[in-house]
Order: structure tokens, then C-alpha cells, then sequence
């Protein structure tokens, strides 16, 4: 977090990680659409020829002034693919949320589990734990025919029992749910440092 | 003045007075002029940008930090893979038109100049020198004159959530 006095600014960070191909930039491709152009910036995505994600996605949104101060998000994504760990590290530093991007397909647990825990990990070296820090799960595509049941997702991956949504992101449905969840809970969690 | 506090569940928080920010202003002004820069941005290491001078009309600058940060973070990573114990200092990018320098300041923030080719690569050096010298007084002078409870608040948090509501129709 960073607060600037001058400019009554608060900056928060918030990171969409994920297993690859899980639906992290689609999201931020969709609050783009969706906001209106005054309140968010331009959506930067350092992608490979193969439309995936190589560094990251980054974009700012602005949602109007309260009680003078203004608020502003970054949003970021991380490549989702196992060796690239270390970009996933470095765009985690000075994060204030996340939000974790579930793949709901069956053959994609591994996946989920394995990027949690990767995730878990790097918090870690940080100095957070999973169990403290502000995050949410969205579960993506949810309309897949192959897709887990819910029950067994949140037995495997949310066993700290944070808010967990059900998305079909490329539909727009559940992506503001998660934005909103993340922000809020961001928020309460610097109110109670403070 | 720059305080960069650990809370308490061990994360950071960046807060910058009024005074300070003033201060620097001022400093990257200076260096503005003296390398005939066409933009400059003071950012932290986590992207975030805090302050710009020069012409930043045609550049996304919130962009340009998080892009710079993260250009940073990987050469530090680099840095470890080759053997080199500190991170890199600095960072050169060289263009047809245009050159960028970016170098740190302290441990928590970093500095972007952009500048045209024909300006000399040394003479940025110096004067950006000194400049993250003065940033760094600047950081150390410890007054707080604000109250971080006093912004988010409770009423705060209620706020934002209407009007989340309301962005996100």
C-alpha cells in the first residue's frame, strides 16, 4: 500500500494468480470492457506469440474520490505456466490481495493445487500466510461439461474458508463479484493494521 | 517523512507527507532541467508510481513504473542467477530516439529518466546521482504529521463498497 498526502492518493495492489490457461487476463480483459473509460487506464498485457501471458497484465482502475481521498487499484496478472516462477515472485512484491484463478475443469486440479501452493510459498518468503492474508478464489469456468463439483474444490483448495465465487470469466459472469470481494476485504485488512 | 511502516501481520505500508512530497518535487524538477529529461518518475519497488516531472502527457506513466519495476525485479533476479550478490544499481536502456535510465533509490523506491540520444549518458549519470542523494535525505527525515486511522476508516470502507456497487453495475 502506498498513500501519497499530497495528492490524497491510496494505491493498492492486487495480483490474479492462478494455474495457466486458468482465466487471469481474461478476467482483466473483461473489467476493461465492462468499466467505464474514465475510471480505468489502458490494459497492458506482455504476451507470447501463443497469446500467453509471459510477464504480466497490468492495468488501473479509479473509482472516484471518498472523503477527499482517492482510491486507486493496480491490477496485475501472473504467468501462469510452472517455470515461470520467478516473474510470479516479482510481481508479488508489495501485494495488498489476490485473487486466486481456480481452472473448475477435473483434469486441472493438479494444476490448481500445485500454483496454490506455489503461491503459498511466495507469500511465505514474504512474510504473510495464506491463513492471514486477503485473497478469494474465483472458480472459472464453471460452464465446462468436464468442470469438478464445487464441494470438491472447496474441500481441496480452500481450507481457509475465504469467499470463493463461481465465474465463467469470457461471460463476464462472477469477475466484478471477485474484483468487489478482493477490494473489500483489502481494505478491512489494512483498517485492522492500522 | 517517508514512512515506510511494517505492520503488524508483516507487510508494508508506504505513507508520504505533504512537505515531503513537496521536497521531492523540487528535486526531480531540478534534475528535469539539468538533463534536459523529457520525463521522470520516482516509483516504488512494488510499481507504484509517486511522483512525475517533465512531459508525461503522452506517456501512461502508471504503466511506465509497473513496467519498470518489474524490469528491476528481474534483473535483481538475474543478478542472483549470475553470482552477484547485490542487486543491480542500475539499469541502461538504449533507443534510437530516446534512452532510459533507471536507477535505485534506497532499498524501497527507484528513479526512470527519460532522455533524448543526444544528451550524454554521463552527464544523467551525475546529476541523477546526486538527485538520489538528496531523495535519500529526503526518505530519512522522520516527522509524521498524518494519521493513516484517519482515512480508512469505517465510513471509508462502507464508501467504497457504494460506490464499487455502483462502477461495477
Amino acid at each position: 500500500m502506498f498513500i501519497n498526502w499530497a495528492l490524497q492518493e491510496i494505491n493498492l495492489k492486487i495480483v490474479y494468480y492462478g494455474p495457466g490457461m486458468s482465466g487471469k487476463t481474461t478476467n482483466l480483459e473483461y473489467v476493461h470492457s465492462r468499466l467505464d473509460p474514465t475510471l480505468t487506464g489502458e490494459l497492458v498485457t506482455l504476451k507470447t506469440k501463443e497469446d500467453r501471458t509471459i510477464f504480466f497484465d497490468f492495468m488501473q482502475i479509479e473509482v472516484g474520490k471518498i472523503k477527499g481521498k482517492k482510491p486507486k487499484f493496480n491490477l496485475y496478472t501472473v504467468p501462469g505456466q510452472v517455470y515461470y516462477a520467478s516473474s510470479r515472485k516479482i510481481i508479488l512484491n508489495g501485494v495488498d490481495g489476490v485473487v486466486f484463478v481456480a481452472d473448475s475443469q477435473k483434469d486441472r486440479m493438479e494444476g490448481n493445487i500445485e500454483t496454490l501452493l506455489d503461491l503459498e510459498k511466495n507469500l511465505k518468503n514474504m512474510g504473510y500466510t495464506l491463513e492471514n492474508f486477503p485473497w478469494v478464489i474465483q472458480y472459472n469456468k464453471r460452464d465446462l461439461p468436464n468442470s469438478e463439483s464445487l464441494d470438491i474444490l472447496q474441500k481441496k483448495l480452500n481450507f481457509f474458508g475465504v469467499p470463493s465465487f463461481n465465474a465463467v470469466a469470457v461471460k463476464g459472469s462472477g469477475v466484478f463479484d471477485t474484483l468487489k470481494s478482493v477490494i473489500n476485504l483489502v481494505v478491512k485488512h489494512v483498517q485492522q493494521q492500522l | 517523512m517517508v514512512q515506510v511502516k511494517k505492520l503488524k501481520d508483516g507487510s508494508r505500508q508506504i505513507i508520504l507527507n505533504a512537505k515531503q512530497f513537496d521536497e521531492i518535487t523540487r528535486i526531480l524538477s531540478e534534475l528535469a532541467i539539468k538533463t534536459k529529461a523529457s520525463t521522470i518518475l520516482l516509483a516504488d519497488i512494488s510499481g507504484q508510481l509517486i511522483t512525475q516531472r517533465g512531459n508525461t502527457d503522452d506517456i501512461n506513466t502508471a504503466i511506465l513504473s509497473a513496467l519498470a519495476a518489474s524490469d528491476f525485479a528481474a534483473t535483481s533476479e538475474m543478478a542472483k542467477l549470475v553470482g552477484e550478490d547485490a542487486k543491480f544499481k542500475l539499469l541502461f536502456h538504449e533507443g534510437e530516439k530516446r534512452n532510459v535510465y533507471l536507477s535505485n533509490v534506497g532499498d524501497n523506491f527507484f528513479l526512470v529518466v527519460v532522455f533524448d540520444v543526444s544528451v550524454t549518458l554521463g552527464l544523467v549519470r551525475i546529476y541523477t546521482k546526486k538527485a538520489i542523494q538528496n531523495l535519500i535525505g529526503v526518505f530519512d527525515t522522520s516527522e509524521s504529521d498524518e494519521d493513516t486511522k484517519k482515512i480508512i476508516d469505517q465510513d471509508f470502507t462502507s464508501m467504497l463498497g457504494d460506490m464499487l456497487d455502483e462502477s461495477f453495475k
